[in-house]
């Protein structure tokens, strides 16, 4: 097997910024599964899903320049354009379906099952380990990391969604990704 | 707000998830340069929900890679073309590319010319011996027919119902010789059949005479061209006692020579 070679993201931030074609190529193997996985969750259309991914990996390349490492981690960049992307196709196509909130507000099943076990980056990544983890976060707080993330909802359909003030919103995410983080430290 | 405030706040949360509204991201990206502490909040927040869709990743098919890094190349090469060197390379290859590939097509080109050439001579010959032949039976034909005509005129003047065979049979002068006439009463036409008379020496013509009232009248020219000897049409008579042909020099006589008689008959 051929050396896989690593990036600190600091490197590959400044490869990107000089155009570099290989580092483009790794920064599409380590990423395009989660966001894949996340566009696939919002939009339930896998084609579709597929061509917003290239859109956006397109537009990653070309407005690299845009992006600042002050303001938040490349992740958070890369994932804010494919997050707009796929919320204009939805708005664009009158996507959004009844359903899909009602699947998201009981289930914690944006389950295990539909995820790839064969990433590209499960060399640099243990996806299963954290997983396990993953498991222990209780559902509620699953629930309102789930619809920001993958149910592309806002803070205002998030509190609608979960009968909860917007103010409260705020607050139980921060607990939620409090208790995210505490479980991935161990 | 002081920075423990902000953290706690869990605006740092909804901004990293991209849920925070302009006015609020614009107040954090003020904070981030403001609070190293802040920065730090945010990065961990992100690493972890990092980790999260790390956890919930699906791999795209890897036609979407394929096309991804295909256009993004070929978006790189577009640029390089500007290079006067690249330019020059290809210039050079498009100048050799395209003759080779005339060549190909005019020798193709030249070789079924050649051909259809070699097609058309070998055609136009064997049109020529073909036309030549055609023309050689249309004649046969022609002649056939003129002689299938003339013996029928003869089958059908000798068949006419109306029709009076006379025999002239051969004088002292000329013993062996014999003519016919078919005389049509209905019509008084007078056919004269010249088959035995003797072959006659060059200048000289037989003439047919009809006896009226005692007297000899002509009664025409006996052509006997080529040799060929048949039934040919005379001058008709309403009566005639006889028939007779004499020998006389070629355009005929006014008056029978008398001692060139061949045949003659009485009816």
């Amino acid at each position: 097997m051929p050396e896989i070679k690593k990036y600190s993201e600091e490197e590959l931030v400044g490869l990107l910024q000089k155009r570099d074609q290989p580092a483009f190529a790794y920064l599409y193997d380590n990423y395009s599964g989660a966001l894949f996985g996340i566009i696939y969750k919002m939009l339930e259309d896998r084609e579709l899903a597929e061509d917003i991914l290239q859109e956006a990996f397109i537009k990653i390349w070309n407005n690299f320049s845009n992006y600042d490492s002050i303001k938040g981690r490349l992740f958070t960049w890369m994932l804010n354009i494919t997050r707009n992307l796929t919320i204009d196709t939805i708005r664009s196509k009158g996507y959004r379906k009844q359903s899909k909130i009602q699947n998201s507000a009981n289930s914690v099943d944006y389950s295990i099952d539909n995820i790839s076990s064969n990433t590209n980056t499960a060399e640099s990544f243990d996806a299963l380990g954290i997983r396990k983890h993953l498991t222990l976060l209780k559902d509620d707080q699953k629930q309102i990391i789930d619809l920001a993330y993958f149910g592309g909802f806002t803070q205002d359909e998030i509190s609608k969604q979960l009968a909860i003030p917007l103010g409260t919103v705020k607050t139980r995410m921060r607990t939620a990704i409090m208790e995210l983080r505490k479980l991935l430290q161990n | 707000m002081n920075k423990n405030d902000i953290i706690s706040s869990g605006l740092l949360e909804l901004y990293a998830l991209g849920l925070a509204s302009p006015e609020e991201t614009l107040q954090v990206e003020e904070w981030v340069t403001q609070f190293p502490e802040v920065k730090a909040e945010i990065e961990a927040i992100e690493t972890s929900l990092e980790s999260y869709a790390q956890a919930h990743a699906i791999e795209p098919p890897a036609s979407v890679r394929d096309k991804i890094l295909s256009q993004i190349s070929a978006e790189g090469k577009k640029t390089s073309y500007l290079a006067p060197h690249a330019n020059d390379v290809k210039g050079q290859a498009t100048i050799y590319k395209i003759p080779s590939y005339f060549k190909m097509a005019a020798a193709a080109i030249f070789i079924l010319l050649i051909g259809s050439i070699a097609l058309t001579y070998s055609y136009y010959g064997k049109y020529q011996s073909a036309n030549d032949e055609l023309q050689v039976t249309q004649q046969k034909i022609d002649e056939q027919n003129q002689a299938n005509l003339a013996m029928k005129t003869d089958i059908n003047v000798m068949t006419d119902k109306s029709s009076l065979p006379v025999v002239l049979k051969g004088t002292p002068h000329a013993p062996d010789a014999l003519a016919k006439i078919y005389w049509m009463k209905s019509t008084g036409d007078v056919y004269v059949d010249p088959s035995y008379l003797p072959v006659i020496p060059s200048g000289k013509q037989y003439q047919l005479w009809a006896i009226v009232d005692g007297k000899p009248v002509d009664a025409g020219m006996i052509s006997t061209e080529k040799g060929i000897y048949h039934i040919q049409k005379m001058k008709s008579f309403g009566h005639a006692e006889a028939f007779a042909i004499t020998l006389e020099k070629t355009g005929g006589s006014p008056t029978p020579t008398m001692d060139e008689m061949y045949v003659i008959s009485k009816i």
